[in-house]
């Protein structure tokens, strides 16, 4: 049942989670029972009758969560009481008063006096409390807030818990189903036209409609290049490549002039771990613009907690002469002093040297996985794609907004030929609306591969990012995935791009928002790579500044090994180690 | 610096044998321990039993090798050289606490090497010369674990050099006992913050970065003790510093409620 009926935010029930967290410690939530209904709990919410008075409420909230933190419904137990609602209320009877009374240190002061110490000393366990329920004894009825144990609900709820954990698996399935599906219809179909409702971008319908309209997002993106109408063009272009064809290979010119990609395709190896070896100019990636006539909304970053952690980063120590203040003497500084004091001129008293964080010394580009996994739901409701996004706005917002130089770009692909860098901004794009709405018009399809996306990330940061420090980020869910990329081969490849990108100075981050992914998952595709998952994108600030810091500590640590041609006055800058 | 009479401080395991043990070895110490169980007030009272000065540096990430050992100023035509805190606490022999030292930049920590093994010295290149630390100098350093970052760490090579002092928040009782003679408070009054202070710690909720500390609990002892509202107290003491969350304000609200019951509506 939702709060709706007590639309006062104020009065319901979730205010007292936090209470009621402390008394069972550990995190549970607070709801309203149904009309008529007992308080009772299914061990990770507590059920309370929002309508009763505030000192019922917390009466009934200390007693379910005492009994979750006395241990008295595991489900060894609650198997026990299952289909036996009478010695659920006996069991109840004597187990709630002996919950309290071992939890009675925290609970409130009211709450204290329900126990009843007599019936507590009765048993020291939540078993024995089960045996003298199941004795012939007379219990007294519990009182009114003790409320009720729910045996069905409770195993529901436990088995529910063990079921949505995701595993690897889980997140894969889906995109397989996609693809098969996808094929079928394109079989069936025969590049013919795709009915009507997948061609909206929002009249799609059903779950083929959804995986149908994912995987058409393809046609957002200039990419394909074809001419015509809307809907043929998105099934032939996505039929096309599920039958394996190379599209980006193909005589790409005039396609490519009409669609308006500037560049060619620039080919790069990826690292086959089964042979310990490369495959040269295995990938083709090509760097695509998205349609300027079909904005999406614009990306809104509320929230300015980004800056702070970011904004001592990668700020050149510069050793600054003539300062009123400083580690060193100025010598020539004081000299000067000197001689100006002795011929007759007030002497100036900035005479030092001094080591100063002034120059904003950093290109960062940011890489946004916009792959049909993207597009899966993130525990906190809206999709992993939402979530990425808005962490990719802010932190591009962020910062741009420090003086450093950043690029933002999303990329899928679809097979190793049609590897696509989607340019939301370039290093030289100014920051406006049109960058947020290009963020805001990216729709999740099609797949990852992750080495050849993370190559040319660098490679464009290393000719066009113009600074001595750079920084890869790389936002995504660690499933890389696609033709005949995936497992251990995928990751090792991903591992691998990282690696080579750190090699040459550049520090590599990875940040998984929302996506839920186990970090052991996260660290088999990004390695030693400083990387982290975070829930929310507003939970970033709290992880970005040690994670920028330490991403760039590992580039510089390789820059200084490799003697990258470093300038005498960047020595300076690296800190001790 | 040593104050006239002893800082108060309870002690709850062997923290202060181990410390006067290493200070009697000439060890350094590192404590660690959450913000507000009394890391500072622990280096005080040591101080004052060892009848040592205290220098405290507070550390951040601008803190500089010349903060600590000194530079050279400049006083007319001359040079003048000026120690710093640390500099200043080797020739004394005095306690030098560096509070919070992860804050500190790693460059900088590096001085403390010398200093804080077996050799007992520091080198000072802008002098020229290597100072032994005279008896009675006592390095010690403080950081929070779980503050702040799961990145930002004191080096291994640091951390080797000393021995670690964990500090926890006090069992309910010795702190009930600190509020009582901090704030100045009854014995109930106290009692009752403290188990504010324990629901809060217990909730594990996402939504605070740090638990309610001691010093908070303190805080709004001396609020009380002012004879303001025990809920305002805890509200401007406690719920106001953890967090700026209006949500989670308003469960700590709540919760304060629910203990400091009575004036509830």
């Amino acid at each position: 049942m939702t709060p709706a009926s007590s639309p006062d935010a104020a009065r319901r029930p979730t205010r007292f989670a936090l209470l009621v967290s402390g008394i069972a410690g550990r995190t549970l939530d607070v709801a309203a029972v149904a009309p008529g209904e007992r308080p009772w709990t299914d061990g990770t919410t507590v059920f309370v009758d929002a309508g009763a008075s505030a000192t019922d409420q917390i009466a009934a909230l200390a007693v379910q969560a005492s009994l979750i933190a006395a241990g008295s419904l595991e489900p060894r137990i609650v198997r026990r009481l299952s289909g036996r609602p009478a010695l659920a209320r006996r069991y109840l009877a004597v187990e709630g008063h002996r919950a309290l009374a071992a939890n009675s240190y925290l609970l409130p002061p009211r709450v204290r006096s329900l126990i009843d110490r007599d019936i507590a000393a009765r048993a020291d366990s939540p078993l024995a409390s089960l045996a003298t329920a199941l004795g012939r004894e007379p219990i007294a009825s519990p009182p009114q807030a003790f409320g009720a144990i729910d045996p069905k609900r409770l195993r529901a709820a436990r088995d529910r818990l063990q079921a949505t954990a995701p595993t690897p698996e889980d997140a894969r399935r889906p995109r397989h189903d996609a693809r098969r599906e996808l094929d079928e219809h394109a079989g069936s179909d025969d590049f013919g036209r795709v009915p009507e409702p997948f061609s909206g971008s929002t009249g799609g319908r059903g779950a083929l409609g959804r995986l149908l309209q994912r995987m058409l997002a393809l046609s957002r993106e200039p990419g394909g290049g074809l001419q015509g109408a809307a809907a043929p063009r998105a099934a032939r272009l996505v039929a096309g490549q599920a039958r394996g064809t190379r599209l980006a290979t193909g005589p790409a010119g005039a396609l490519e002039a009409v669609a308006g990609v500037r560049r060619q395709g620039r080919t790069y190896p990826e690292w086959d771990i089964h042979r310990q070896r490369y495959r040269e100019n295995w990938c083709t990636v090509r760097e695509t613009d998205p349609r300027p006539r079909d904005p999406g909304p614009e990306v809104i970053t509320g929230s300015p907690a980004l800056r702070r952690p970011l904004a001592r980063l990668a700020l050149g120590l510069d050793r600054r002469h003539r300062q009123p203040q400083g580690d060193d003497l100025d010598i020539d500084a004081a000299v000067e002093e000197r001689v100006e004091a002795l011929a007759g001129v007030p002497p100036g008293e900035a005479v030092y040297i001094d080591s100063l964080r002034r120059r904003h010394d950093l290109a960062v580009l940011i890489l946004l996985d916009i792959s049909g996994s993207a597009s899966m739901p993130s525990p906190s409701g809206q999709t992993v794609h939402d979530q990425q996004r808005a962490a990719a706005a802010a932190l591009t917002t962020a910062l741009h907004g420090l003086g450093n130089r950043v690029a933002l770009y999303g990329f899928y692909s679809h097979g190793r030929s049609a590897v696509r860098l989607v340019r939301v901004k370039s290093f030289s794009d100014r920051l406006d609306a049109t960058v947020m709405r290009r963020l805001g018009a990216l729709v999740p399809g099609a797949y990852t591969r992750l080495g050849a996306a993370i190559r040319h990330g660098a490679a464009v940061l290393e000719d066009r990012g113009g600074t001595a420090r750079r920084l890869l980020v790389v936002l995504s869910d660690g499933f890389a995935y696609d033709y005949g990329y995936e497992g251990s081969y995928a990751e090792a490849d991903a591992r691998r791009a990282l690696a080579e990108a750190r090699r040459r100075g550049t520090g590599c981050l990875c940040l998984s928002v929302g996506a839920g992914t186990e970090i052991a998952a996260l660290r088999r595709v990004f390695g030693t790579a400083a990387h982290a998952t975070v829930a929310r994108p507003q939970e970033l600030a709290r992880v970005a500044g040690p994670l920028f810091r330490e991403a760039l500590r590992s580039a510089e640590f390789h820059r200084g090994l490799a003697q990258h041609s470093v300038h005498p006055r960047q020595q300076l800058k690296i800190p001790g180690r | 610096m040593t104050s006239a009479v002893r800082p108060f401080y309870v002690p709850a395991g062997t923290e202060e044998q181990v410390f006067k043990a290493a200070f009697r070895q000439g060890l350094s110490v590192m404590l660690k321990g959450p913000t507000g169980c009394g890391k500072t007030r622990f280096v005080e009272a040591m101080a004052y039993d060892l009848g040592r000065p205290l220098i405290t540096v507070a550390c951040h990430d601008d803190l500089t090798t010349a903060d600590l050992v000194g530079r050279f100023l400049l006083h007319g035509g001359e040079t003048q050289w000026a120690d710093g805190p640390l500099t200043r606490a080797v020739r004394d022999g005095a306690i030098c606490y560096l509070d919070e030292v992860v804050e500190a930049r790693q460059d900088t920590t590096v001085v403390l090497h010398p200093l804080a093994d077996h050799r007992r010295q520091l080198p000072i290149d802008r002098l020229g010369v290597t100072l032994t630390a005279a008896p009675g100098f006592c390095l010690v350093v403080s950081y929070n674990p779980g503050y702040q970052s799961v990145l930002k760490d004191l080096k291994d090579s640091t951390r080797q050099r000393m021995v670690a002092i964990e500090f926890g928040f006090p069992p309910p009782d010795v702190e009930e006992k600190i509020i009582t003679t901090e704030a100045g408070v009854a014995q109930e009054a106290a009692a009752q913050l403290v188990r504010i202070g324990h629901a809060i710690r217990n909730a594990q909720t996402a939504g605070l970065r740090e638990v309610a500390s001691t010093r908070v609990l303190i805080a709004a002892g001396l609020l009380t003790a002012e004879g303001l509202r025990p809920q305002d107290a805890a509200l401007a003491a406690i719920a106001g510093p953890l967090t700026d969350d209006p949500l989670v304000t308003a469960g700590l609200a709540e919760l304060i409620g629910a203990y400091l019951d009575g004036e509830q509506a």
